[in-house]
């Protein structure tokens, strides 16, 4: 089983920076933390607390540290707004092992979403509240999800879109976004966590007048799926008598493969036995085209590709149509990507006399692996041949 | 009809030694060659892995000939050469 995790957010009209912060964390055991935090008011403010209540609280969940004890420090240590004289983020945090053990904890957000087999589920939870602010409650609950379950948590931005205005009095509500949600995933069963929370902020904008966000408006959603698994080679193994091993491994693979190199396509065509065919009249742009294998979803050129599709990936830059932006494509829609990187290394790469400065293979997929695991929580292992 | 055939190396030295401008290269010489060019870009020639060989990316490949510093006057040159040995 595997946790795809999205977030969409937009910020309050005319704000120069986000109010809300989502940040989430895959750990090696296999367990997802995630925390959605809401600061009070809009802009800087805003999203230095939100941005502090949702790394501490992080940061306390993956050493364990008791709730109540860990929202005591956090609520006692954000800076005191000088107009309302208080402090304050509501939080959402949520900590799922490998076996689908769920344990939320919220505080001031609207209540999490826990869909199953297309039906609204009511978890039981528990109340606890602050010794020292005791108008503020933490609601904790813990549940399994199994395959197929979908969780949304959303800030307040999203069930209060359009609050005054005439259609909308009390504001989008919660119940009417359980209701888009059933709707959307009953006419999209395998819709993606990032594409789902796109969909329900983008509805929940329709509510506002002119379309103007009059609250930062965040949605986080989490999906228990069978992971999209994916093989990327890249770079020519180290000995050259292994070529025909990966290459079938490559071959073998269970998922969607990718070679990202003209020697690796050229290596595991000659083992496979199949013609790479790049089109004579392909949109180049300012990338090498993508080429085409029997049996192999996308071949790019290397190291160029990889750099931009990098920087792509860095910037949120995901509709771009050149090989790079195809290359993210399919990193994106992946949920574990594995990334074969030959060791071998190209000495006319590293001529002086190259008008660019082409950087070292394993640097660039080190990078990727870091910003795929942390700005888009995808599962990423690399190894070297 | 005598034809020639054109591989033109798409691989990453030979892309940032020039090979950038390859697109427009290969539209001319579809324009100027019609019928007796055959083009094909490939991944890559793993002519640069040859030692000292990538000062002279970007390559190409006619009917087997290895041409460095590839451009559309070199390989004009060659395929008029070869057209005309007919």
């Amino acid at each position: 089983m595997f946790i795809d995790v999205g977030c969409y957010q937009l910020k309050k009209y005319n704000q120069n920076a986000f109010g809300d912060d989502f940040v989430s964390k895959r750990e090696k055991s296999g367990k997802i933390l995630a925390v959605l935090s809401d600061g009070l008011g809009s802009g800087i403010k805003a999203n230095i607390l939100s941005t502090m209540t949702s790394t501490m609280l992080l940061k306390f969940m993956q050493r364990d540290v008791p709730i109540r004890e860990a929202a005591e420090i956090m609520m006692n240590s954000l800076p005191i707004c000088q107009v309302r004289k208080i402090s304050y983020a509501t939080f959402s945090g949520v900590d799922v092992d490998a076996e689908g053990q769920v344990r939320v904890v919220e505080e001031g957000n609207p209540s999490f979403v826990w869909i199953k087999d297309n039906q609204l589920q009511e978890p039981e939870f528990s109340q606890i509240s602050s010794p020292s602010f005791p108008d503020r409650h933490l609601n904790i609950y813990e549940f399994k999800a199994l395959l197929g379950d979908r969780l949304i948590f959303c800030s307040d931005g999203v069930t209060q879109a359009g609050m005054g205005e005439k259609d909308y009095p009390l504001g989008w509500t919660r119940e009417n976004m359980i209701e888009f949600v059933l709707k959307t995933v009953q006419n999209e069963p395998s819709i993606a966590s990032a594409d789902l929370a796109k969909k329900i902020v983008e509805r929940a904008l329709k509510c506002e007048k002119n379309e103007q966000a009059q609250d930062d408006i965040s949605c986080a959603v989490m999906f228990f799926r069978q992971p999209r698994k994916a093989l990327v080679f890249t770079g020519p193994p180290y000995e050259k008598q292994k070529d025909a091993e990966y290459s079938r491994q490559l071959a073998m693979f269970n998922g969607k493969k990718a070679i990202c190199g003209g020697t690796t396509a050229n290596l595991v065509s000659r083992e496979l036995k199949k013609t790479v065919i790049t089109e004579a009249n392909a949109n180049m742009g300012t990338l090498p085209p993508v080429s085409y294998m029997e049996g192999i979803d996308l071949v790019t050129e290397g190291i160029l590709t990889l750099t931009r599709a990098l920087e792509y990936l860095e910037q949120g830059r995901l509709k771009v149509s050149d090989a790079a932006g195809v290359l993210v494509d399919f990193l994106l829609s992946s949920d574990q990507i594995e990334f074969m990187v030959g060791a071998m290394l190209n000495q006319a790469h590293y001529d002086p006399a190259l008008p660019i400065e082409i950087e070292i293979r394993r640097n660039i997929i080190k990078k990727m692996q870091k910003v795929l695991e942390n700005k888009y929580y995808k599962s990423v292992t690399i190894h070297y041949v | 009809m005598k034809k020639v055939k054109l591989q033109v190396c798409n691989g990453t030295t030979c892309f940032v030694m020039g090979g950038a401008d390859m697109q427009n290269m290969v539209d001319q010489l579809m324009v100027k060659f019609k019928d007796c060019l055959e083009i094909e870009r490939v991944r890559c020639l793993n002519a640069c892995s040859l030692s000292d060989n990538f000062a002279k990316a970007p390559y190409a490949n006619i009917d087997g000939q290895l041409v460095g510093n590839a451009n559309f006057q070199t390989i004009t040159k060659i395929i008029e050469e070869k057209l005309s040995n007919d």
